[in-house]
């Protein structure tokens, strides 16, 4: 399981939003104000942080948090 | 009178033939081209095209950065053919449109396009080869398409070599918005690109190792990291995904990086939010690799608040100013002459002069004109001149500064020229929308619509039904789309916008309007 907290942890670091604010059906992009290279440098740090691989065309259709954290636990659970 | 690329890169593998030229990664293994190997395979690819009746031709490449790619590109540009570079990002209708509009004959292709490859079949039927960027033989079933290990076999080993190209012929033709929706391709002959290469001062060490992370479609990747990286026989090692420049920055070590100031933007995040405690010498090699001395940005204007703050990590940032119409620098700071907040001194091929306020640039890097586009060429190209469509001043010491634009098109940090009017025509096909108008906000697009009112009385829909089917459209023109063209902001007019006497929106009126809601 992906650790949620651990995650908005990261997802903090692009935003002015708290990890304990964020609601799962924030937006990166709109709600979040994430800029699409904010996006794709936080998907590297999930990389590294939870040991996963992510493939460029899975990621781009990822919109909120929950889509987010639903691909990595589906990530975690094949490897 | 002038010089070549093939003249440079020549100049380069004899001096420099051992020296790496290009690294990059396979799985997680560093694989490298010597100077020497790359000029063997750019002469193949150059011969294979000669041999296969493509001397003079126009020959388009779509796929991101390899060293396929760059090999295919030299080898067009080094003989007398003409090399299009197009997005890999764009939709396939649009890279369709473009092959079609620079009557590209041949074309380069990533075999990760191939669902493409039925469409461009069927759609551009000047195409007479595709090559795709592979080492493996092809096996399409079709025998238009081919691999790039088969075209560099297509002379035998007596082939031969293709004519040296003038200094004043088109060498490549990139591909720019266009401030009245249509993409312009702006043609660079041999001698415009060559001089851009030799007149940005920048000197490195051979093999100085170099990350190349921009698009390599765009004309400050493709000349300033590859030629011009070429010319000082440095080691340009390619970052294989966005996903990974931090993490590939630990793997290459590079000394030097290009990048637009959106990059800047979000390597600082990351540096920012580290814990305080971490000495910045530690932190600045964990993020940057520990070698990393120089980055040049361009594309958009940096704050300098991040030259400052770079410094503190070791790292110092030039910024420069350019365009496709350029080849593409203009001016730029450099490690011994810079002035943080402007763009640098011009280069000394350049001459400049004011228009009302507007930057006008003269010189040998100038473009050619837009192919097939002469009225778009002749608004831009006066006696010479070259209306940049930015308004700026040159300081008292001879340093260029940037203060606005004339022209529609909103420039992103990442450096993208978005043409709002071609986006608009594409949104205003929604059922929804009746009239809209796109602006850059908070470094993204915003579109601002206003509803199509027959619409929403005939379907009897409230406020937030209008919204929540506005961004539904927008989600999904968003997914067909490169994402600098996605729009990330959607404000619901309860207005029309404001108009002009002659009947046009007033762009700079548009958000101007009462709110939807509340």
């Amino acid at each position: 399981m992906t650790n949620e907290m651990q995650f908005k942890t990261i997802v903090a670091q692009y935003c002015e939003v708290k990890p304990e604010d964020m609601k799962n059906d924030m937006r990166f992009r709109e709600d979040l104000g994430f800029s699409s290279l904010d996006f794709m440098s936080f998907l590297g740090e999930l990389e590294d942080t939870f040991d996963v691989e992510l493939e460029e065309e899975d990621v781009l259709k990822v919109l909120t948090i929950a889509e987010a954290l639903e691909m990595m636990e589906k990530l975690q659970q094949e490897a | 009178m002038g010089i070549l690329i093939r003249d440079i890169l020549e100049n380069s593998v004899e001096k420099f033939a051992e020296i790496k030229a290009v690294k990059w990664l396979q799985k997680k293994e560093i694989l490298e081209r010597s100077y020497e190997e790359l000029m063997e395979n750019v002469v193949a690819i150059r011969k294979g095209l000669l041999a296969e009746g493509f001397q003079g031709k126009h020959l388009a490449l779509i796929g991101v950065s390899s060293v396929e790619w760059i090999e295919s590109y030299l080898g067009i540009i080094t003989g007398k053919m003409v090399a299009v570079p197009l997005d890999a990002g764009l939709p396939g209708e649009d890279l369709i449109d473009l092959i079609n509009r620079s009557d590209s004959e041949g074309l380069f292709l990533s075999p990760k396009l191939l669902p493409l490859l039925d469409a461009v079949l069927a759609q551009c039927p000047k195409l007479r080869k595709i090559w795709l960027l592979q080492e493996e033989e092809a096996q399409v079933g079709n025998e238009k398409v081919v691999s790039l290990a088969e075209l560099k076999k297509a002379a035998g080993n007596n082939g031969a070599d293709a004519d040296r190209p003038n200094p004043e012929d088109v060498a490549t033709i990139i591909f720019t918005s266009g401030t009245t929706g249509k993409s312009k391709g702006v043609m660079l002959t041999q001698n415009n690109l060559a001089t851009n290469v030799e007149y940005v001062r920048y000197t490195a060490e051979p093999g100085t190792p170099m990350l190349s992370v921009l698009p390599i479609h765009h004309a400050f990747c493709l000349v300033m990291d590859w030629l011009k990286g070429f010319s000082l026989g440095a080691t340009v090692c390619i970052n294989d995904s966005l996903l990974h420049m931090v993490k590939n920055m630990g793997v290459f070590k590079p000394q030097v990086i290009l990048m637009v100031p959106m990059m800047v933007e979000t390597i600082y995040k990351r540096l920012s939010a580290a814990d305080p405690a971490i000495p910045k010498q530690a932190l600045a090699a964990n993020v940057f690799g520990g070698n990393l001395k120089i980055i040049f940005t361009g594309g958009a204007h940096l704050d300098p608040f991040y030259i400052e703050k770079f410094a503190e990590y070791g790292v110092n940032i030039y910024e420069g100013y350019g365009m496709s119409e350029c080849s593409p620098v203009i001016s730029s700071n450099m490690p011994d002459d810079h002035k943080p907040g402007s763009i640098g001194r011009p280069l000394a091929n350049a001459e400049i002069a004011f228009d009302n306020g507007e930057i006008l640039v003269k010189g040998s890097s100038v473009m050619k004109g837009y192919y097939q586009m002469p009225q778009e060429t002749a608004e831009t190209l006066k006696d010479g001149w070259l209306h940049t469509g930015d308004k700026g001043y040159l300081d008292e010491d001879g340093f260029l500064f940037i203060n606005g634009r004339v022209k529609n098109l909103i420039i992103l940090s990442n450096g993208e020229n978005i043409s709002p009017e071609e986006i608009e025509n594409k949104l205003a096909l929604g059922a929804l929308v009746g009239e809209v108008i796109v602006t850059g906000e908070n470094n993204g697009l915003t579109a601002r619509i206003y509803p199509d009112m027959d619409v929403v009385q005939a379907k009897g829909l409230g406020a937030e039904e209008i919204q929540a089917g506005l961004q539904a459209f927008l989600d999904e023109y968003n997914k067909k789309q490169p994402t600098y063209r996605q729009i990330t902001g959607l404000i619901v007019r309860k207005n029309p916008f404001i108009r002009s006497s002659t009947k046009k929106i007033k762009r700079q009126e548009a958000t101007i309007d009462e709110p939807l809601q509340g």
